[in-house]
């Protein structure tokens, strides 16, 4: 089989692949390329400070103009994240379902294989989709060094670890409902509107206090919540965060070995 | 050895009035088997459930004696698949889907691949959005059968051919059972099917209405005989013969739908002395559409045409 299947998507998705890996890296390089000339901006640390329930509700937790807090609300804490999801929750909604409505399915299901080798596969393709998107955000921010940004460069690994397992996350929700359900729609929106949900619960959950213990329940709060760029990823958060992914796409190919395929 | 694909009782329910009830038959090595019924008769919710990509409601499915839903690595790799709408990817050339499937299948002999290029004349460097439907389908019959699968399951495999591919399909087809290997094809269209299939079953409504070989039917199908008199006969006349139904009769003209010997209903006509006749052969067209109409237990009664 040597992964001919994840072979395939990966090929049809070559174009959307490069595209967001070269946005995001448009726009992380512009963010730190801008860093130098906001550092010293205190009116900003003020406004950030007078109103934080709004700032938190754009991930804005702290300091600005710091290095890590910088990069936090202008890259990690919302744009990567959600570029990043974007792309694995539409790759994980068309994989199996939006294959499935096109009738071109049937393509990979008529192979010799099981259907549980063939989310193996799209779970393989799905990582790796995401995976040059943040490489790139990891590089443009390691060039930030040149920028006056200063980040540790083991919290930026842990933060980069944390975006990609965080989107894969979410794709495998996609993934999971579509292989549930086989309409690529209701995979979209559903998940879409699960991290949309995750995201307020973590962003929202140190300013408003009744949301605070809720905070567990979001893939963001275990990405996000212990600020990585400054901490470093804690260990037990990847491991959360990576035993959430196979969780949920194994239980994708229990629900893909008992759909209908056209 | 197993039977290339026995379905046994199978049902498939989606709700009311849809999927397939009861259906059994058994093809058999070496035989264009013809799976023939209108649109919308079940007859690509039966290949699904032959291929595993549906599980059935009740009843089974073998292919060479396994279960496609449970041990579908055995029943793929014998079996090659044309859909009956076929989907590729739109900016994929033929050639690259045909390069991911050898891969997939792991075969490395290209030459009936080239063979099937160059007999079918299809077109396999351009993206397949840019190619009609006639030659997508060329490239979806080469999918089907250039790893030399032993059992064939094509769903409407002519539809968008010119007449000319049309016949070279039906050589190949005549090629595969004659190697010993084993093809099921689904038509809507009489002419595939009595051309092509050694037997034929005939699906309506989710049901099986009929399985037989093209031969027995052909001896089935009704003739028409019809003879002219200088005066007027009876219709009563020809009551008693057993196979004889009367058409029409007018104005000395008598037109009669044979089933049975042609004797018995030549001695009677004999004695009313006919002044000519004449005699068409079996129509195999007639007999499906007995099964087409929506009253499909009642013969049809005047001229069809």
């Amino acid at each position: 089989m040597n992964h001919t299947v994840a072979l395939l998507d990966l090929r049809v998705r070559l174009r959307p692949v490069i595209g967001y890996a070269l946005g995001l890296g448009v726009y992380a390089f512009a963010i730190v390329a801008l860093y130098p000339s906001f550092k010293n901006d205190t009116s900003l640390d003020q406004l950030a400070q007078s109103s934080s329930t709004l700032m938190a509700a754009f991930g804005v937790n702290g300091s600005l103009t710091s290095p890590a807090g910088w990069l936090n609300a202008n890259l990690f804490n919302n744009f990567v994240p959600l570029i990043l999801i974007v792309l694995t929750v539409g790759y994980g909604s068309w994989c199996v379902a939006g294959q499935d409505e096109n009738g071109i399915l049937s393509l990979t299901a008529t192979l010799p294989t099981t259907r549980g080798r063939i989310i193996l596969d799209k779970s393989f393709a799905l990582a790796a989709q995401a995976f040059p998107a943040v490489l790139v955000t990891y590089l443009c921010v390691l060039v930030g060094r040149g920028f006056d940004l200063q980040v540790s460069g083991g919290a930026l690994v842990g933060t980069s670890v944390a975006m990609l397992l965080l989107a894969v996350d979410f794709g495998a929700l996609a993934l999971l409902l579509g292989a549930l359900t086989g309409s690529r729609g209701l995979a979209l929106s559903v998940s879409s509107a699960a991290a949309a949900a995750a995201y307020l619960i973590s962003s929202l959950a140190p300013a408003i206090s009744w949301l605070h213990p809720f905070r567990f329940a979001s893939p963001f709060y275990w990405a996000l919540g212990n600020d990585p760029l400054q901490n470093g990823l804690p260990i037990g958060s990847a491991l959360a965060l990576g035993a959430t992914a196979v969780a949920l796409l194994v239980a994708a190919a229990i629900a893909l070995r008992r759909l209908d395929l056209h | 050895m197993s039977a290339p694909i026995e379905v046994l009782a199978l049902t498939k329910a989606f709700g009311r009035n849809r999927g397939i009830d009861d259906v059994s038959f058994t093809v058999q090595r070496g035989e264009v088997f013809g799976f023939l019924g209108p649109n919308g008769a079940g007859k690509s919710t039966t290949i699904r459930l032959i291929l595993g990509l549906y599980h059935p409601t009740a009843g089974h499915v073998r292919v060479q004696g396994r279960d496609p839903t449970s041990d579908p690595v055995a029943v793929h790799r014998a079996v090659g698949y044309l859909p009956g709408e076929l989907a590729l990817f739109p900016r994929m050339t033929g050639r690259q889907h045909l390069d991911w499937l050898a891969r997939g299948r792991g075969t490395t002999d290209l030459t009936l691949r080239d063979e099937l290029v160059e007999r079918f004349d299809a077109e396999l460097d351009r993206p397949v959005r840019t190619l009609s439907k006639g030659n997508r389908q060329k490239i979806g019959l080469i999918l089907a059968f250039f790893h030399r699968p032993d059992v064939l399951v094509l769903d409407e495999p002519t539809s968008g051919l010119d007449p000319l591919l049309q016949d070279e399909f039906d050589h190949l087809l005549r090629e595969t059972v004659a190697s010993g290997r084993t093809v099921f094809l689904s038509s809507h269209e009489l002419d595939e099917v009595q051309r092509a299939a050694d037997r034929v079953a005939i699906i309506k409504d989710g049901r099986l209405v009929l399985v037989d070989t093209v031969e027995a039917l052909r001896n089935s199908a009704p003739r028409t005989v019809e003879f002219q008199f200088d005066h007027p006969v009876h219709a009563s006349d020809f009551a008693g013969l057993i196979g004889v139904e009367v058409i029409s009769n007018r104005d000395g003209r008598t037109r009669l739908a044979l089933t049975g010997p042609v004797g018995p209903l030549l001695r009677v006509a004999a004695g009313l002395e006919p002044v000519d006749m004449t005699a068409r052969p079996a129509d195999l067209d007639e007999l499906f559409l007995r099964y087409y109409r929506p009253d499909a237990a009642s013969a049809p009664k005047g001229d069809p045409r």
